[in-house]
């Protein structure tokens, strides 16, 4: 059945060449969140289907089978009445997904966007990924035993010791003659690396802002997952106090109260501090806000703790300003001014979903 | 003789007996040829509409994809794939049961009867194995020619037009040249009346257009006439040809669903039941068969549907060989369901409720049932669409009309199709339809499509053109 395999890949190549190309698309909506596995992710195309001339929405009359009176509920009511023993022209039924390798989908990102790789830092970490069977040596469990191997000792002890009779050929093994099956570790370095997702969860970020903000994620999150072997994220969540929550809080969190940015800040330094050293990880924090501190004097704190806790630990900070109502914005003002000397900050607006691309390339756009 | 490849040797005693059992109770068939296939291997095929040799083209990868999904997630299995051909191929999944077979076996007996005597697949081709294999052979040639981009382009033009058929005409050229009969067929008789109630309410051009082959206008075998009438290279003529003849191959399959699974349940079911299952067997036949035949709410089983409509017939003391050689799913609906099947079988109307959105039980009424199903199966299910004039206007240009039937195209498609059939055609289309019961002309030309408001009689209703039309895409 190589035809059909061969279909298949030009079905799949047609798919990859729709994704690309609405890659702008799926850049500014909400369409593929929650759609991730370990690996892919699954984006729906109804849009590769061929028009036809069929049926609309006003032919949903049909026949059905079952008990019920008339104008009662038919059981399995959402489906899709196909009528008539499946009669219908309606291939668009189900729509299609289709399942894309996360690390696909970044290099289309990394080419939408002219996106550098990474040179990731501190490949000292080492990872023993089971190695392989390719030696042996003389001690070891008997259910590795080399029978080969062994023989062949066995063999060339009993003819040296003269024992060997050819009309007879008995060749017992003794334990010096064991030989068992051992494997080399193939030490190779391993990149890891860490994402801080920080939100201000106060008041002033509505949901707009903070769909914003998970779009970025995502696509954040992709990007450096094929850039790294192993990638953990943290997600912290600040209002006036900051607190590290999991996945679904973090994109689901309604919060009000006032807003005090360096409580974050100092979460996530804590955090940095006690899991993730700098010499093993690569660490991005990514801070997301109206930039609506509460005053300039926490201002002053988080501009401090940047400058000599954090920046120095870090591979980048990327502050990401989503416009909101009601906020100032004066945030990433005094960040730029009071550290404009410190590369490793990189500051980006977002005004609406439109400009999440382009934020995304300030942010990964430095190869960091 | 039946042939088995492939296949566990057990399993040819068995199906030299069930063809005997077939053969006695006086099912007829071409010579079947059974296959042994992995189960990826048979969604293959099946995505290739059963054949092993088709074009390549990325519309059999997807509905390969999505069978293959199916299978994976534990959703859908195909059990048998039957090809109306000389020998009739049967394709069986090796992992079936023993007990799977012997149903699958005696079922395929049953389509391979049906395919023989039916009528409407007396004009088919019966050579279509190696038929397939020929126009695989000549679109792979206009690759090597053209580009695979070019073909694949206009075979996707031309596969988005490819229900533009007439059902019925093969089965009229095939008796042109006979002596003129009453029309017995109760399906004729209905288009006939159907005809005569939807008045003429087009303008026709007066002046005819200067194509006068077949299929000129009024047809609705438009492929056939884009086949012949419309400028194209020759390989590109060639190419509407053989999706052409696909399209009317499959045709009759799709006119016929209801009745060709009916028949082939109620065979493999009164074989295992009287003959083959052992009483060790009977529980898993049932299990089995059962699965097979489930009506679920809200849905019809075409299996379930079919083999009851023949047992009821059979009650009545119809002659069911008479019944599978005669008819199509309408007219053998129409000829057999009475009040007392809708009622036995709990049959009724299900609607969407405008108010609550809901899917709702509307009428039990064995009348409304019988018509709601003629209505949704008739014309192979499809819409009516014909084309009326290809020199619209004088300029050359298509106008096709929508035979409503109380329901509406779905109109972003039908620009779409509509542009396509422009860029095929050369010239600008259009399509006379309904929408909510409002007249509706589309008209596609290199600008797009544009959409106008029509009266009754199909004229575009406002003489200002800026007011009357809105754009579509």
């Amino acid at each position: 059945m190589y035809r059909i395999e061969r279909d298949r890949s030009r079905f799949r190549e047609i798919v990859r060449g729709r994704i690309r190309h609405d890659l702008r698309k799926y850049l500014s909506s909400t369409e593929l969140l929650g759609r991730r596995g370990d690996r892919t992710v699954s984006i729906p195309v109804p849009q590769i289907e061929l028009p036809r001339f069929r049926f609309g929405d006003n032919s949903k009359q049909g026949v059905g089978q079952g008990p019920g009176k008339e104008g009662q509920p038919v059981d399995g009511d959402a489906q899709d009445g196909e009528g008539a023993g499946g009669a219908g022209e309606n291939p668009g039924k189900h729509i299609l997904e289709v399942d894309v390798e996360l690390e696909e989908l970044a290099e289309m990102l990394g080419e939408e966007l002219e996106l550098p790789h990474i040179e990731p830092r501190g490949d000292r970490l080492l990872s023993a990924d089971g190695g392989r069977y390719t030696s042996v040596r003389s001690t070891g469990p008997k259910s590795l035993r080399h029978f080969r191997r062994t023989y062949k000792n066995a063999l060339r002890r009993t003819i040296a010791s003269g024992d060997w009779d050819p009309a007879k050929p008995r060749v017992v093994p003794v334990r010096e003659d064991e030989r068992m099956r051992w494997r080399k570790e193939n030490p190779r370095p391993e990149s890891s690396a860490v994402i801080f997702h920080i939100m201000d969860v106060s008041g002033s970020m509505g949901r707009e802002q903070k769909d914003i903000v998970r779009i970025k994620a995502f696509w954040i999150d992709t990007w450096l997952r094929s850039q790294y072997d192993n990638l953990e994220v943290v997600y912290i969540v600040h209002d006036a106090v900051a607190k590290v929550v999991d996945q679904e809080t973090f994109f689901h969190l309604r919060e009000s109260g006032g807003t005090k940015i360096s409580s974050a800040y100092e979460l996530c330094l804590e955090q940095i501090q006690q899991r993730f050293r700098p010499e093993d990880w690569n660490i991005y924090p990514f801070h997301y806000s109206d930039g609506d501190n509460w005053s300039a004097r926490d201002t002053e704190r988080c501009v401090g703790v940047l400058r000599d806790e954090i920046l120095p630990r870090v591979n980048q900070f990327c502050y990401g300003q989503v416009k909101s109502a009601y906020g100032s914005g004066q945030f990433k003002k005094d960040l730029d001014s009071s550290l404009d000397d410190c590369e490793r900050l990189v500051t980006a607006n977002v005004d609406d979903r439109e400009g999440i691309a382009e934020a995304i390339r300030t942010f990964l756009g430095k190869g960091r | 003789m039946v042939h088995l490849e492939n296949l566990n040797p057990e399993l040819r005693p068995i199906a030299v007996e069930i063809e005997a059992i077939a053969k006695g109770a006086g099912l007829d068939f071409y010579e079947v040829v059974f296959k042994g296939y992995e189960a990826r291997d048979v969604n293959g095929l099946a995505a290739y509409g059963g054949f092993p040799v088709r074009y390549a083209s990325w519309r059999f990868g997807m509905e390969y994809e999505r069978l293959e999904k199916g299978y994976s997630w534990g959703l859908s299995k195909i059990y048998e794939l039957v090809i109306n051909n000389d020998p009739t191929y049967a394709y069986l999944v090796r992992s079936n049961s023993l007990l799977e077979q012997k149903l699958v076996i005696a079922h395929v007996f049953g389509h391979a009867d049906f395919f023989k005597h039916n009528v409407w697949f007396s004009p088919t081709e019966r050579r279509m194995v190696d038929v397939m294999e020929a126009h695989a052979a000549r679109i792979r040639r206009y690759v090597e020619a053209v580009g695979q981009e070019e073909v694949e382009r206009f075979l996707d033009l031309v596969l988005a037009l490819d229900n533009l058929t007439d059902p019925f005409l093969p089965l009229r050229e095939a008796r042109a040249g006979a002596p003129k009969r009453e029309s017995r067929n109760l399906s004729d008789r209905a288009r006939a009346a159907f005809e005569a109630a939807t008045a003429e309410r087009i303008r026709r051009d007066p002046a005819p257009s200067a194509y006068s082959g077949p299929s000129r206008p009024p047809t609705f075998d438009v492929l056939g006439f884009l086949a012949e009438a419309a400028d194209l290279a020759p390989w590109q003529r060639d190419v509407v040809r053989i999706v052409r003849a696909e399209a009317y191959y499959f045709m009759p399959q799709r006119m016929t669903k209801i009745m060709n699974e009916g028949w082939a349940s109620f065979w493999h079911s009164r074989i295992m039941t009287r003959a083959v299952a052992g009483p060790d067997e009977i529980v898993d036949f049932a299990d089995c068969h059962s699965g097979a035949t489930m009506a679920q709410p809200g849905q019809l089983n075409p299996y379930k549907m079919g083999i009851e409509l023949f047992r009821h017939a059979e009650r009545s003391g119809a002659d069911l060989f008479h019944l599978r050689a005669v008819h199509n799913d309408t007219s053998f609906i129409d000829a057999v369901i009475d009040e007392d099947f809708a009622h036995r079988h709990s049959l009724y109307v299900y609607g969407k409720n405008p108010r609550t959105g809901r899917v709702e039980v509307v009428d039990r009424d064995w009348r409304k049932v019988k018509e709601q199903l003629l209505t949704s199966l008739a014309w192979g299910g499809l819409p009516q669409i014909e084309l009326v004039d290809a020199d619209h206007e004088g300029k050359g240009e298509l106008l096709l009309r929508h035979r409503h039937d109380g329901r509406d195209l779905q109109l972003d498609s039908a620009a779409k199709t509509l542009t396509q059939l422009h860029e095929l055609w050369g010239r600008p289309t259009h399509l006379l339809t309904l929408e909510e019961g409002n007249g509706r002309l589309l008209r596609a030309d290199a600008d797009g499509v544009s959409v106008f408001e029509t009266d009754e009689s199909g004229r575009v209703a406002a003489d200002d053109d800026e007011d009357a039309s809105r754009r579509a895409s």
